[in-house]
């Protein structure tokens, strides 16, 4: 919110240091955003012009004669076509310095010129919001006063962030009252005296008597209004308004348009309550009816946009058909124009998430229902409705008495709190007159219920009376964001200060709560960054490409959980698996290689009941491709079965089971599950060549998936002492079936018990051995835990072995 | 006898001979082997004892073992010269110790999960215990559960990916306060490190994705000053000792009261730079005293226990602290970067 300090300066007395002031806000939790400086100008005063006449040696020059005050006048041609005799405006005299130029005496066209007369631009404001030509100040402005410091031309304007709680702080007097109670000073609330027709309302603004019997109806049809103050005014006369007016509303960014316009606009910024003004006669029957729009309604908005409209549309109609949406934006239909005599205010209380839904329906913002979509105090009402009316009198009105309907203001909410309250949450203690000072300078009415002395009588212990000095508070009508104790202990410390709180370290025991999982992700990215693969982050949000993608090279995907709301089509689905990604990743960064990745996230799935997600780390390794290898070979794949198998081993403390698979994604002769018991913790394989080739990658790609989840918790290994006798090693070369599973002979090799380590190091196959056979090398140890093992037994048991292997695999021993 | 002598002074002369002419250490082996082995030269002499009258065989075999540990101490003598020379000479040898080795396999871990990593050691340190939670919430727990009341503008899909009517991905870490808290009674101390999603557009400040880490303490006798605490050491920890932490007032629903939590910008220590807009501190997220409504929420009670919670976004303090200028990058990955600051 732009709040120009020169019009914050008519609420209150402040100090002249803008970056204390700036400080003092955001210590109440009101941030300042930026800063606007105004341009330095000096040397303007308050002119009026005495006298026009025709420049001698020019048609286009006017030669006025300014007079300034004490005596003084000054002789000025202008080039200006809007002057006239009688008019007061701003003089930039000898010496004065504009934003553009410093006026010097010139002659022009032969007249000694004494002087400039000022356009809006000149003085620092927007040009298109003032009089195009000369501005026009009001009659009756001190001749020779200080323009800049009659409006505090020079006062910075602040962008002031209010959170959404504070729908009271959203104009200058709840901005002004905040650095009321910073700096404990009294504000100037604005007047909102009115005499009604004349007859001067009593201390509670209850008049008995209307000024006229002929009134405006107001009937609420929705419950989505909670409040409505109707109120005429007659005798007005559109003009413009008053120079001050004009000024502070262009300082804080609302273009000056009619005194009426300004007017509500005037007691929207400052007192926060957004006001609409009707033309009364523009009323079909002078009957105001608030309800939910017709399906198919139409109203043509202020903004001269026909907008069709649903039941969820708030209207403000007459018995003709819709005048406004209710809280948003008036209609083109009952708009205050030139000639307009008589109005009606409306200063109402809308529900305001009703408001919100209408404003985003149409998209429509206006500066109403960025307040109008907050929770506004209901009293404000009135209080705006008679604001309003009485700057309309002093444009010449007369204001009718106000009519309320639906609900009233109510009753102030009452909070007790202790001070043990301010204690226990805040860590430090306040002074009981500092405490009072903070809520009152905030406009809380605070009593006493139980002080040190009264808890004394009480026989409360000297110990504990001061804690329990308990207050009761009335909140204002303006702070219904105040409820409970723990609200007023925030005020208080807003006020004395956040500075003020200790910094301290909390005693606290042992956690009730594991942080295994998280300890789990943390060496899993650590065990893998120490082999050698890179952790990425990406995004989980995805086009539907990548899934039809998938499915059109005949790959399965899960069912895909959809983002009923996304932002944009690329966002639209879950991911089902971190490897599109790891893929797009190694395609985007193809001079890489060897590139190993992971990246440890939730993947996605739906299902009837609820979308389901799990936890999972991927790997990618993308290799050269080698030239050499035979079909039956992936030495890219046994490298990161490797890793895999140590990174399970390292998290778990156990070695998985290896088992041929297939998966999604993953080539199907070249895929493995990884076994820790029967539980299924993870699966890996070379890339399906149909997802590399849709990736344009020309390498050897293996991806594995370790499902977090499933891993067991980490067991810690026995220590089993080795056998102090000497073991004895054995090469084998075993010629066996081309699909015998290097896997399955190592366990027939285990079975013998003198068998200590089994190393299947070498694959062959070629003419040597003849077709449909391949030889493995073995390279087997053997030994004894009691006794030296001979050369004899040794040869016994590998005997034992092979005739095993022969009968189970047809195995035999290569010559 | 005395011949006896004459042979064994003559086998030393060769003995001498041959070790001044061994080049290396094997030469000096076979030397030992030609005269001390077990067929060598001395062992002939020593057979040759028999042929002595038996009266003058223990003299002639002290004479000879006399002459075995002459010879042995020279063939040591003469070892440890070679050797030294072999070893003065490899000491002259010189490489380019600049010319480049092989590539190390080394990887890394993300920049947001270091400094996730960083601020869990300091919780954990203290006390705290690490929780992970889905990604997947109901509104109960994202909203309700947490003081925000249904016609609050965050539900309406303007900030929220949701799922189905009452399911969406979680806009921030705090359900895990509500699903720790149904789990275990008071005292609690939790941080939760964690992504989280809103629905932004994305630009170089902005992801709809992102990490948050969220910490949560309710016990007896928990107060502000506390989270003050706990606050300036994790930054302390992450930045350096110059660190200090400011709260401003602030609104959130699920606390009261509410602060913003500024810290000492990384920057420029303090003295007011770009990164800070002048002011000497950058904004890291929010916190406060959890709000009473929260702690009846879960079943604890707000007049025995009292508790704060913070939440603030990981990329923000890793782009701090790595001078990224561009929250993108996080999710490009890139070698260069990753090999940098992962």
């Amino acid at each position: 919110m732009r709040v120009p300090l020169a019009w914050l300066r008519d609420y209150i007395d402040l100090p002249s240091d803008t970056d204390q002031i700036i400080r003092k806000l955001a210590a109440l939790g009101f941030p300042v955003e930026s800063v606007e400086t105004r341009p330095h100008i000096s040397g303007v005063v308050v002119g009026k012009i005495a006298k026009i006449e025709k420049h001698p040696n020019a048609d286009r020059l006017q030669v006025c004669t300014i007079e300034v005050g004490a005596e003084k006048t000054l002789t000025i041609a202008t080039a200006a076509t809007n002057v006239a005799e009688g008019q007061i405006v701003p003089v930039a005299i000898i010496g004065a310095q504009l934003p553009q130029m410093k006026i010097e005496p010139r002659k022009m066209r032969g007249i000694d010129s004494e002087g400039m007369l000022c356009s809006a631009d000149e003085l620092g404001l927007e040009a298109e919001w003032f009089e195009d030509g000369i501005m026009q100040l009001d009659l009756g402005l001190p001749l020779g006063a200080d323009v800049v410091a009659l409006f505090r031309l020079d006062q910075p304007i602040l962008d002031v962030e209010v959170t959404a709680n504070r729908a009271d702080a959203l104009c200058m007097v709840g901005i002004a009252r905040e650095l009321g109670a910073a700096y404990g000073v009294k504000l100037r609330l604005p007047d909102a005296t009115v005499t009604y027709g004349g007859v001067l309302a009593d201390a509670n603004g209850v008049v008995t008597q209307s000024f006229d019997s002929m009134d405006v109806r107001v009937t609420l049809e929705s419950v989505d209004v909670r409040r409505y103050v109707a109120q005429r005014v007659s005798r007005l006369r559109v003009r413009p308004a008053k120079t001050w007016m004009r000024v502070r509303l262009a300082l804080a960014g609302q273009r000056p348009i009619s005194n009426l316009v300004d007017i509500s606009n005037f007691v929207m910024l400052e007192l926060g309550q957004p006001l609409h003004f009707f033309d009364f006669e523009k009323i079909g029957a002078h009957h105001i009816i608030v309800r939910d729009a017709l399906p198919g309604e139409k109203i043509v908005t202020l903004d001269a946009v026909e907008r069709t409209l649903d039941p969820t549309a708030l209207l403000i109609a007459d018995e003709n058909g819709p005048t406004g949406l209710a809280g948003l934006m008036g209609g083109q239909i009952s708009e205050v124009s030139e000639t307009t005599r008589e109005i009606v205010i409306e200063s109402a209380n809308f529900v305001g998430p009703r408001v919100r839904r209408m404003s985003v329906k149409l998209g429509l913002r206006s500066e109403a229902s960025t307040r109008n979509e907050k929770h506004l105090p209901i009293g404000l009402t009135d209080v705006g409705a008679a604001r309003a009316a009485r700057l309309l009198e002093q444009e010449g009105g007369i204001a009718h008495m106000p009519r309320g309907f639906g609900k009233t203001a109510g009753h102030a909410a009452q909070v007790t709190f202790s001070k043990n309250d301010v204690t226990r949450l805040l860590g430090f203690d306040v002074h009981d007159t500092q405490m009072l000072r903070a809520l009152e300078s905030l406009g809380f009415e605070v009593s006493t219920i139980l002080t040190p002395a009264i808890a004394d009588l009480l026989g409360v212990s000297e110990a504990e009376s001061d804690a329990v000095s308990s207050f009761e508070v009335t909140v204002p009508y303006w702070r219904s964001d105040v409820a409970i104790a723990a609200d007023i202990v925030e005020e208080i410390a807003r006020v004395v200060g956040y500075d003020r709180l200790v910094a301290e370290i909390p005693l606290i025991g042992e956690p009730s709560l594991s942080s295994a999982p998280f300890e789990r992700e943390s060496a899993i990215a650590t065990t893998l960054a120490g082999l050698g693969y890179h952790e990425c982050m990406t995004l989980a949000l995805q086009p539907i490409a990548i899934a039809e993608r998938w499915r059109a090279s005949g790959l399965a995907v899960p069912p895909l959980v959809q983002i009923t709301n996304p932002l944009s089509e690329d966002q639209r689905w879950m991911r089902f698996s971190l490897l599109p990604a790891l893929l797009a990743h190694a395609e985007r960064e193809r001079a890489t290689r060897p590139l190993r990745t992971f990246e440890i996230g939730h993947v996605f799935s739906d299902a009837p009941d609820a979308p389901q997600e799990r936890n999972v780390v991927t790997i990618l390794a993308t290799t050269r491709k080698r030239a050499d290898q035979p079909a039956w070979r992936d030495d890219a794949f046994l490298a990161a079965k490797s890793d895999v198998l140590a990174l399970v081993r390292a998290i778990t403390g156990v070695d998985a089971a290896i088992e041929r698979d297939t998966a999604s994604g993953l080539h199907p002769g070249k895929t493995a599950r990884l076994l820790i018991g029967t539980t299924v913790v993870g699966r890996l394989g070379s890339v399906d060549p149909r997802l590399l080739r849709l990736h344009d990658i020309d390498d050897d790609a293996v991806s594995a998936d370790i499902f977090i989840d499933a891993l067991p918790a980490p067991v810690v290994r026995r220590f089993i002492a080795q056998s102090k006798y000497p073991a004895v090693a054995r090469d084998l070369a075993l010629i066996v079936p081309p699909d015998l599973a290097a896997g399955d002979l190592v366990a027939t090799f285990r079975l013998q018990p003198l068998v200590r380590t089994v190393d299947v190091f070498d694959e062959y196959r070629g003419p040597q051995i003849g077709a449909d056979k391949k030889s493995l090398a073995v390279r087997v140890t053997l030994q004894r835990d009691d006794a030296t093992l001979t050369d004899a037994q040794a040869d016994a048991a590998i005997a034992a072995i092979v005739s095993e292997l022969q009968a189970t695999y047809g195995a035999t021993l290569r010559a | 006898m005395a011949e006896f002598h004459d042979t064994l002074r003559a086998l030393g002369n060769r003995f001498d001979a041959a070790l001044a002419e061994a080049p290396n250490e094997r030469a000096l082996e076979t030397v030992r082997v030609d005269f001390l082995g077990r067929t060598g030269e001395v062992t002939l002499v020593r057979r040759a004892i028999g042929t002595l009258p038996p009266a003058e065989r223990p003299e002639a075999g002290k004479i000879i073992n006399a002459a075995v540990a002459e010879l042995e101490a020279k063939l040591d003598t003469a070892r440890t010269r070679l050797e030294a020379a072999e070893i003065g000479k490899s000491l002259g040898d010189s490489i380019d110790v600049t010319f480049p080795g092989p590539q190390a396999r080394v990887g890394t871990i993300h920049p947001v999960r270091r400094i996730m990593n960083d601020v869990a050691r300091y919780f954990a340190r203290h006390g705290f215990a690490i929780v992970l939670g889905p990604e997947i919430e109901t509104d109960a727990n994202n909203f309700d559960a947490l003081n925000i009341p249904p016609d609050h503008p965050a539900r309406e899909g303007l900030d929220s990916f949701y799922l189905r009517p009452d399911l969406l991905l979680r806009t921030h870490t705090s359900p895990m306060q509500v699903r720790s808290m149904r789990t275990s009674g008071p005292p609690i101390a939790i941080i939760v490190p964690g992504k989280a999603y809103r629905r932004d557009a994305v630009d170089a400040r902005h992801l709809y994705q992102f990490h948050q880490v969220e910490g949560l303490l309710v016990g007896r006798g928990i107060h502000f000053g506390h989270l003050k605490g706990m606050l300036t050491g994790m930054m302390r920890e992450l930045f350096g000792p110059e660190q200090d932490v400011r709260f401003r007032p602030s609104f959130f629903p699920f606390t009261e009261p509410s602060a913003e939590v500024d810290v000492t910008c990384p920057g420029c220590g303090g003295a007011g730079c770009r990164t800070c807009g002048g002011s000497g501190w950058i904004e890291i997220g929010g916190s406060g005293m959890v709000h009473p409504s929260v702690l009846r929420s879960v079943g604890y009670d707000p007049e025995d226990v009292s508790g704060w919670a913070f939440g603030c976004g990981l990329e923000r303090i890793a782009m701090k602290k790595f001078d990224m200028h561009d929250i993108r990058d996080f999710v490009e990955n890139a070698p260069a970067f990753l090999e940098q600051v992962g």
